[in-house]
């Protein structure tokens, strides 16, 4: 039998301490967040989540809102970034060569990298604007019977403009995942495509219908991703514990309502860990969508590679 | 080494291989592919630690070591190995390639022990001529007979008593392989070299003594002249008429 | 029918184009208006933006937001050497063991600990560190931006050793380098063109991070905090709530900071992408 050395052993050990640091991070972290939220749970129950009222003074709490307004801000991004992402990424991938591909992909990489706090002013003061005038207006004037269009926007600070803005945030990310999926396809079934002579159209359909659990792994990632923005979404979601079912109408997430909230919380007794309780409910759905995602695409990628 | 059997994820490479290599010689092992020569060659120098789900019996004894139960970083100071696929360095000049291996085993001490040592190597791998003038350059600037005959040199440096090629001429052109061929037969009187080979014309030019590997097992071994003039099994004939 | 094709081609041609534009748009165009805005406040307040202190609400001139960058500073300073030792040796445990199952425990750490919101950063770190420590600190801050940036860190560091090839690691032990000395002198220095990205794009997450200081360096701007353990600013916290507020001329100083940190990020940027020469294997 092959025995691992001593020397190997003690190598092994040298770089122990510190790797593991990770580990204990990511332990230390869950531990924390479910400690501090036990209190709440065990003091106010399903009450959390049935209401939605910040009322720290009367020690009253519900938190429907903004975790509505978390899972409603996370998928219109996805959905705004399915609508751009999937285009610019069958752009990089089909049509541009050379420079052309090399200038758009670093712009996107760029993209990818910027602080979000540059995004979140960028938003407040010219997204949100634009939006309400040219985008949130016209919709409630012509289709003010759906619920989602049917209060007027006032300042424009909404939960469709939180999304819309934390969409385009997250659009190099999702594209940069697709890309990697779609160029993971292996070129037999691209030149398959054009050699029973199909159109650009007709290839890409087919990529993108095989590369679509791919494809829908990235938009849940982008999901997860979209859940832990905060700074993007204090600057437009409107910062208000009112829950409608009105799209432009102000809303919170649990990250903006965190972002405000926080730091007087612990002036009273329980507005802490409530809070904490928000984001434990946050960080299980992150991690439990960035498994599912994670391990889709690698399933994927095994299956597509011959 | 003896009664050495060698499994890979429980498939058995070698099977109770026993063999005496003498010093100073050039002992030459042969054998169609997949007989297991390069795992041979890695239960000598260790590197088969790096193979995955490797468990070896029998026991080996290298140059006084015992092989398989002491320190192979130890054990790899006394062994120089040449790969089949050349692999000198990239990120490092030619000079530094062949000078890394001189300063980490202390082999020179001072920076004109250390040109000396350079020098020396680099003539013995017969390279001196075409890379005196280029030392700073980097292998990728190399052609692959050079980088091999760098490779040759880099282990020459290390002042070993063992020297190990793994099919070294395998992937070069017949010029440079003559040239490397040469150098190895120069060495004999300084180092014990063990090679392997699957031609056997090569194995005609360079060795002492031979060794065949067949699927595993010795199936001969002696000297050279012998088992070439009267190869004694079916396996070494049918190896030495070139059809296998 | 064949007209048809042609059509559709064409169509789904243009369709890919004007969004794929649509989706470039916005980056486009925040960088022009960040530059315009950003550029007229530094101009107007001169060298001063750099050496200055903040502007009260209601004042004319504008100030600068010295303690901002002064924090920014010492806490990149303070967290990327930790975030880059701490990932490189968890990159050089899962790439020399990659079969031993805390490496793949550390593979699927990384991944889970990267979805963790920066907000939840700020908040356990404010428990764990800011609270026993009875106040806020960079060092606080420094903390909460090493763990938000040791998953990436550690995602670049095992990229680019993995990206070596195994032949150059028999050749090392054939001369008979210990496994530190195949580290070191071996696999790095040939991934060292990655290994300086991946230095250099955590050190820009880590200057850019906002969320993860709400709660643990303290927002003090009043003058420029030099010790670790004092409250201290960051450039996108000054930028956070000067935005949100409703004083003019804090949003100016606002654009102002955003500007500098846009630059500070495209410098970083660029750099990648013209740093050290790639090892040709």
């Amino acid at each position: 039998m092959v025995k691992p050395s001593k020397r190997d052993k003690l190598f092994f050990l040298s770089l122990l301490p510190l790797s593991v640091s990770l580990l204990a991070i990511l332990i230390l972290s869950i531990i924390t967040i479910v400690l501090r939220s036990l209190d709440s749970f065990q003091h106010f129950g399903s009450q959390l989540i049935t209401s939605s009222v910040w009322n720290p003074e009367k020690e009253v709490y519900g938190l429907l809102a903004p975790i509505i307004g978390s899972l409603a801000t996370s998928a219109l991004a996805v959905l705004t970034a399915l609508v751009l992402s999937l285009p610019l990424s069958i752009m990089i991938a089909e049509y541009l060569r050379g420079f052309a591909k090399s200038v758009v992909s670093s712009v996107v990489e760029l993209m990818g990298g910027m602080p979000t706090i540059i995004y979140a002013v960028w938003a407040s003061q010219y997204l949100v604007p634009f939006l309400k005038q040219l985008v949130m207006e016209p919709l409630h004037r012509v289709l003010p019977f759906i619920p989602l269009f049917s209060c007027r926007p006032i300042a424009g600070f909404s939960i469709f403009a939180a999304g819309v803005a934390i969409g385009i945030s997250i659009v190099p990310y999702v594209t940069a995942l697709i890309l990697e999926a779609y160029q993971s396809i292996p070129m037999m079934y691209r030149e398959a495509c054009y050699g029973i002579g199909a159109t650009k159209y007709e290839t890409v359909r087919v990529m993108i219908s095989l590369a679509r659990p791919a494809i829908i792994a990235a938009l849940i990632l982008g999901f997860a991703r979209a859940l832990g923005e905060t700074t993007i979404a204090v600057a437009t979601v409107g910062n208000s514990m009112y829950l409608s079912s009105c799209l432009f109408a102000p809303g919170y997430t649990v990250s903006a309502l965190i972002a405000s909230q926080f730091a007087n919380a612990h002036l009273y007794q329980y507005a802490e860990t409530v809070l904490y309780s928000s984001i434990l409910v946050v960080v299980l759905i992150a991690i439990v969508l960035s498994f599912y995602g994670s391990t889709t695409i690698i399933k994927w990628r095994s299956r597509i590679i011959v | 080494m003896s009664n050495v059997s060698v499994y890979i994820k429980s498939r058995q490479i070698l099977s109770r291989v026993t063999l005496k290599i003498p010093y100073n010689t050039v002992f030459v092992i042969m054998g169609p592919s997949g007989s297991g020569k390069t795992t041979l060659l890695r239960v000598i120098n260790r590197l088969i630690d790096l193979v995955e789900g490797a468990r070896i019996e029998g026991s080996v004894k290298v140059l006084g070591f015992d092989a398989l139960n002491s320190d192979p970083y130890e054990l790899r100071k006394h062994i120089g190995t040449v790969f089949q696929v050349p692999n000198p360095f990239p990120h490092l000049t030619i000079y530094e390639n062949v000078a890394i291996a001189a300063k980490i085993n202390g082999v020179a001490k001072s920076r004109k022990e250390l040109n000396d040592v350079v020098k020396w190597a680099l003539e013995k791998a017969m390279l001196w001529d075409e890379v005196r003038n280029r030392l700073h350059d980097h292998p990728h600037q190399l052609s692959g007979g050079q980088r091999q005959r760098l490779c040759l040199a880099r282990a020459l440096a290390m002042k070993p008593r063992l020297l190990l090629l793994d099919e070294p001429t395998a992937n070069i052109d017949p010029v440079n392989a003559r040239k490397l061929e040469e150098a190895i037969v120069s060495l004999k009187d300084e180092i014990t070299v063990v090679m392997v080979t699957h031609s056997p014309h090569q194995a005609a030019r360079v060795a002492d003594y031979v060794a065949v590997l067949y699927d595993g097992s010795v199936v001969e071994h002696g000297p050279a002249q012998q088992l070439f003039l009267r190869p004694s099994t079916e396996v070494a004939q049918k190896l030495l008429r070139g059809e296998m | 029918m064949y007209s048809w094709r042609k059509l559709r081609e064409k169509l789904f041609t243009g369709l890919v184009i004007a969004l794929s534009l649509l989706a470039i748009a916005p980056v486009l165009h925040l960088i022009a208006t960040v530059f315009v805005n950003g550029l007229t406040v530094i101009a107007e307040a001169g060298l001063g933006f750099f050496t200055g202190l903040p502007p009260t609400p209601l004042s004319r001139e504008l100030g600068g937001i010295a303690p901002s960058i002064a924090g920014t500073l010492i806490m990149t300073a303070l967290s990327l050497p930790s975030t880059v030792l701490l990932g490189l040796f968890a990159a050089i445990l899962t790439t020399e063991f990659p079969k031993n199952p805390l490496s793949v425990a550390i593979d699927a750490v990384a991944k889970s600990l990267a979805s963790i919101p920066t907000i939840a950063v700020s908040m356990i770190v404010y428990t764990l560190v800011v609270i026993p420590m009875r106040g806020f600190s960079a060092l606080a801050g420094a903390i909460a931006l090493t763990i938000i940036a040791l998953p990436y860190a550690y995602t670049y560091f095992s990229t680019a050793l993995r990206s070596v090839p195994s032949i150059y690691r028999e050749a090392a032990f054939a001369v008979a380098m210990s496994r530190w000395s195949t580290v070191t002198r071996v696999f790095i220095p040939i991934a060292r063109r990655s290994a300086v990205v991946g230095v250099l794009m955590t050190m820009a997450r880590v200057m850019g991070e906002t969320a993860a200081l709400l709660f643990t360096a303290g927002r003090f701007r009043a003058s420029v905090a030099l010790s670790p353990t004092a409250p201290a600013d960051s450039i996108p916290l000054l930028i956070f709530d000067y935005i949100l507020s409703p004083y003019t001329i804090w949003h100016r100083v606002a654009w102002g900071a955003t500007a500098l940190l846009l630059i500070a990020y495209m410098a970083v940027f660029i750099a990648t992408k013209l740093v050290v020469k790639e090892v040709k294997l």
